[in-house]
């Protein structure tokens, strides 16, 4: 874990609120493991997911409000991390759904797990991608409808995103999702990100981000 | 006590260690540990924390093993890197006058593993408040005193008395320092939702630099300041007002390297 700086690369526009930003920095990471970023607007720090993009280091940021907007318009953004326990698929052949924000974390995925990737987005994505993606909740909705069984699926995007995938894919495989939880320290200090799950207490930003959904969800 | 530097990480935002991740220990004088109370608390439900760009409220609610749990975690050497690596400073409460002195008990054979035991007697998100009553403090205070034979140090609020009349009490019953101050009550309210909490961040250091002036000015104590100290300006600043050390607390989310910049300043 370290405190560094992050020199921006290249400023990708995925949809009229999505960004992907890479790095000229490197950091070794494992799946689905973020930074904490420092914004003039808070008094903490934001995580965002590592991943990549063709080799560079690289995060997703869907703007919401002023401090996901100072992140895109920075060249040079505070960080500590990488935070988070990384995600280790079971065996097998699986699946990652994933939004437009989350598109560095789900290539980075693709790359170690060979897995297959859908998107699901509101609007059409400004960039090609070679993954399947669709557009609006009812294309949505069809595409997990329609999936084969897999040995596992992955999900990451917005809280109910990931609860309606996880109750339409529970039957067809092993489904973990990435949470989100309100964060202030992203290394376990100050017990702020905590949510119920059926085992007691989790904290997302070390006993997650991702955990099954059957621990959280019936 | 001396503290070299001057520089204290808070308890509950410093959690149990997990900032020596990112801080050298050589810049931090003493590392206060999560507060730990009679019995195991699972703290509150979330939402526990919402920012702002000068203040955070959180709601954790003390969640802690209990001191029993505590006490196996110390005898396991879970912490002795920890204990090896910076100096700590012990916090406590309880949910009422018998529980504070039962931890008090339990910890007893153990004090000699820290610098300082830190009575925390103003969290605000539980609902016993030591400071509403000076007789049962007056009271709690020489019984925690009688039982502990080490650096006590009493965490005070603002909501209660005046913070000097209970800085005084705490001398007087014979305790070595102060922590000034905690968080205090407040609330949020995001769109449909509204949090409660305490409140701390840039936003309290001028209310706790009143504080530290008024019981400088009134007692002998040792005083950690804590609220508000986000820079070496403001370190400085509760140094001239008769601070003997500073506590840094929820700038660490913001900022964790401010603490080897105060450092540096104050060596």
């Amino acid at each position: 874990m370290e405190n560094f700086s992050l020199t921006r690369d290249e400023l990708i526009q995925l949809t009229s609120d999505s960004f992907l930003i890479t790095f000229n920095e490197d950091l070794n990471f494992e799946p689905t493991q973020f930074i904490m970023i420092e914004t003039p607007t808070s008094i903490v720090r934001k995580p965002f997911g590592l991943g990549r993009w063709y080799g560079k280091l690289a995060i997703g940021v869907q703007v919401i409000g002023p401090g996901t907007k100072y992140i895109i318009e920075q060249r040079y953004l505070k960080a500590h991390g990488p935070c988070g326990k990384g995600f280790t698929p079971p065996s097998g052949k699986g699946a990652v759904i994933a939004t437009p924000a989350c598109l560095a974390i789900v290539f980075d995925m693709h790359r170690r797990f060979l897995c297959d990737v859908f998107i699901g987005s509101l609007e059409k994505l400004k960039i090609e991608v070679s993954f399947k993606t669709v557009l609006g909740d009812e294309e949505f909705v069809a595409l997990l409808k329609s999936l084969k069984a897999y040995d596992w699926f992955f999900v990451v995007g917005s809280d109910q995103m990931e609860k309606v995938s996880y109750n339409l894919l529970k039957d067809k495989g092993q489904v973990f999702v990435s949470l989100n939880e309100y964060m202030a320290c992203g290394v376990g200090a100050c017990r702020g990100c905590a949510i119920e799950t059926k085992h007691g207490l989790k904290h997302l930003c070390v006993d997650g981000p991702a955990l099954r959904g059957e621990e959280v969800w019936n | 006590m001396e503290l070299k530097p001057p520089i204290v990480i808070a308890s509950g935002i410093g959690g149990m260690g997990e900032y020596l991740k990112l801080i050298e220990p050589k810049f931090i004088g003493a590392y206060t540990l999560k507060t730990i109370t009679f019995k195991p608390k699972k703290g509150n439900p979330p939402p526990r924390l919402i920012a702002t760009e000068n203040y955070l409220i959180n709601s954790i609610g003390l969640e802690n093993p209990g001191v029993e749990n505590f006490i196996e975690q110390l005898k396991s050497g879970q912490y002795d890197e920890l204990f090896e690596r910076v100096k700590i400073i012990f916090s406590f409460a309880g949910d009422n006058f018998e529980e504070y002195e039962q931890v008090a008990e339990k910890m007893a054979p153990f004090q000699n593993k820290f610098i300082a035991f830190e009575c925390n007697l103003s969290c605000p998100n539980v609902h016993f408040n030591p400071l509403s009553d000076l007789t049962t403090l007056k009271r709690l205070l020489s019984s925690l005193r009688r039982k502990l034979d080490i650096f006590l140090i009493a965490k005070l609020g603002i909501e209660g008395a005046f913070v000097e009349s209970i800085a005084k009490l705490v001398e007087l019953c014979g305790w070595d320092g102060v922590t000034l101050i905690n968080t205090i009550r407040a609330l949020h309210v995001d769109g449909e939702r509204i949090i409660k909490g305490g409140v701390s961040g840039p936003i309290l250091k001028p209310i706790a630099l009143r504080a530290v002036h008024e019981v400088r000015s009134k007692t002998k104590l040792y005083i950690i300041a804590s609220g508000g100290i986000a820079s070496e300006k403001d370190a400085e600043d509760f140094f001239k007002v008769g601070a003997n050390a500073v506590s840094v607390g929820t700038i660490l989310y913001k900022d964790p390297s401010i603490v080897e910049r105060i450092a540096k300043n104050f060596s």
